[in-house]
């Protein structure tokens, strides 16, 4: 077909019809929203007008940290703790997990098992940290071991969600091998999947990892260990150049850790050869979408 | 294998680094564990626990009460919703901002980009605090850390989208003459606006779950509730809250998540 000469037009083409009411639709809805919620909250315009300003004044007071002063009240330490407790509620999170994660997945577990250990899972993950940690501190006492209880039975509903979900997309093969020559469940798992799901289920602890390292850190401010409770005495006392320092050092923290966590995932998942593989983050990022919303790119 | 022997292949020998890692890792997390106070015998003592007995029964007559649950707990609602509109409004040009794609220009594209990564790298409770201590206890103070919270995680997940946009109608609205704005409103913002919606959505089921929290700190919401019935050792009012709280909770995400697969 040879393309026809058409005449330029002038008029842009209109939108598709019903888009405007869409539109209108929608932005009633964030406006009623907001109004609404507004009125929750007691704002006044005066008020409003001043935040920014106050805001700004206490985070001018920030800077410069009081270092010395930090160092001397221990804040290292304290930071320290908190990785502390990132760390051993993490492996706490790993070692009830995975065989859980086993019992959830639908290609290896029977249905009357999978349905209870899913909802497990949910119903860990529908609770924060924080939450948790306000019920175990009676129990345990103000302290890290409250916050590490919390971290760790909070990471089991992720952890496990995230691993079985690598179980469910192993190579049947290996699985079938075993079966074949006359292995039990038990063989299949361990040496029909756990070597394939392996690397991609340590990634997943070392990206937890990350996130309760800031988890534990807010712990504290409830008294559950690590460094938040010492922001929370110096935010008392307004000694702003400390909580300048605290804040500083954390940040610190939490990034180296986010860095070389993030470097050895990549090592893991690509092998020592290509140390720039696949990022982690962008995938898991593109499967939680496809998982939000139910269509893939 | 060629004289058809069956022997079973001998395992490889584990290599003296990967030993040194186990070691390394195992000698840290008792050091951690030992740190966080971790005790075989104290970890099963406490669930003997004579506390554990103060958590029931649970007085329905108090947590069914509209005044002491229900109304803080629309106020952490109007948080969430307010903050989502603010965070993820504002999360909107500022991703297109730390694109590597839709960056005006280079300054503004590292500017925006280690600005952000700083804001996030402060736990979104450290941010309530700090409101908080700025501009007084309450709801307000809440719902600006929450935008806070919203803003860095959205302009995270939706900058990495539109990295990934296609380039070419962006290319050809350049090519034809357009100026910058005109260029991404018309090249690049259809394309991936059904994803800033979904993580609207998503964001805003984060919030409800955060702004739960935020009243621990003084920041407004059902979590002032919690605070002070924990301070009063009210355990059993503290569990008839948190369960009213999470079927609230979980009904709202269920509409979220209903709303989310029709929209998209």
């Amino acid at each position: 077909m040879t393309a026809t000469q058409s005449p330029p037009t002038e008029s842009r083409p209109t939108p598709p019809t019903g888009v405007k009411r869409r539109r209108a639709l929608i932005a009633i809805t964030l406006i009623v929203g907001a109004a609404w919620s507004v009125t929750g909250i007691d704002v006044t315009l005066e008020r409003l007008l001043e935040a920014p300003g106050d805001a700004w004044d206490i985070f001018k007071r920030l800077w410069p940290p009081a270092m010395d002063e930090a160092l001397n009240r221990g804040v290292i330490g304290k930071v320290f703790e908190s990785v502390y407790i990132a760390w051993v509620g993490t492996i706490i999170g790993a070692v009830l997990s995975l065989p859980l994660a086993f019992l959830a997945a639908t290609n290896v577990a029977p249905r009357w098992i999978r349905i209870p250990v899913r909802q497990l899972f949910n119903a860990i993950r529908a609770v924060p940290e924080l939450i948790v940690a306000v019920i175990f501190i009676p129990i345990t006492g103000l302290g890290p071991w409250a916050g590490t209880l919390a971290i760790g039975l909070h990471s089991v509903g992720t952890l496990g969600k995230w691993a079985t979900e690598a179980i469910e997309g192993v190579d049947t093969g290996p699985l079938e091998a075993v079966e074949a020559t006359g292995g039990r469940w038990v063989s299949g798992m361990r040496w029909g999947v756990l070597p394939q799901i392996m690397p991609i289920v340590a990634s997943f602890w070392l990206f937890r990892f990350e996130i309760n390292v800031r988890a534990s850190a807010v712990l504290g401010m409830i008294g559950a260990g690590g460094v938040g409770a010492e922001l929370v005495s110096q935010l008392i006392f307004r000694n702003f150049p400390a909580v300048g320092a605290v804040l500083g050092i954390t940040v610190l923290v939490v990034l180296t850790i986010d860095t070389m966590s993030a470097a050895m995932r990549r090592r893991i998942i690509a092998g020592a050869a290509r140390t720039s593989g696949p990022d982690l983050d962008a995938d898991r990022n593109a499967e939680a979408l496809a998982n939000l919303t139910g269509f893939r790119r | 294998m060629s004289d058809g022997e069956t022997a079973r292949p001998v395992r490889p020998r584990p290599r003296l680094r990967t030993l040194g890692i186990a070691a390394g890792l195992l000698a840290f997390t008792v050091f951690a564990a030992n740190e966080v106070g971790f005790d075989a015998s104290t970890s099963w003592e406490m669930w003997s626990n004579p506390l554990w007995e103060k958590f029931w029964p649970i007085p329905w007559d108090w947590v069914l009460d509209r005044s002491n649950v229900l109304d803080p707990l629309v106020e952490t609602f109007q948080i969430a919703i307010l903050a989502t509109i603010i965070g993820c409004g504002l999360a909107l040009p500022i991703s297109f901002a730390m694109s590597r794609l839709t960056a005006p220009n280079r300054p503004v594209y590292l500017v925006s980009r280690s600005v952000m990564n700083v804001v996030r790298a402060v736990p979104d409770l450290f941010w309530a605090k700090l409101l908080v201590t700025a501009v007084g206890i309450g709801a307000f103070a809440g719902t600006w850390a929450l935008s806070v919270f919203s803003l860095a995680v959205m302009v995270k997940l939706f900058s990495e989208t539109v990295d990934n946009a296609d380039p070419r109608p962006l290319e050809a609205a350049r090519a034809s003459g357009s100026r910058y704005l005109p260029a991404v409103r018309t090249g690049v913002l259809p394309t991936v606006l059904p994803e800033y919606v979904a993580y609207a959505l998503y964001v805003f089921e984060l919030n409800i779950r955060a702004s739960i929290v935020l009243g621990l700190v003084g920041a407004g919401g059902v979590g002032r509730v919690l605070e002070a019935q924990r301070q009063f050792f009210r355990f059993d009012r503290v569990l008839g809250m948190l369960i009213i709280v999470f079927v609230v909770v979980f009904v709202i995400e269920q509409v979220s998540v209903a709303l989310r697969k029709r929209l998209v």
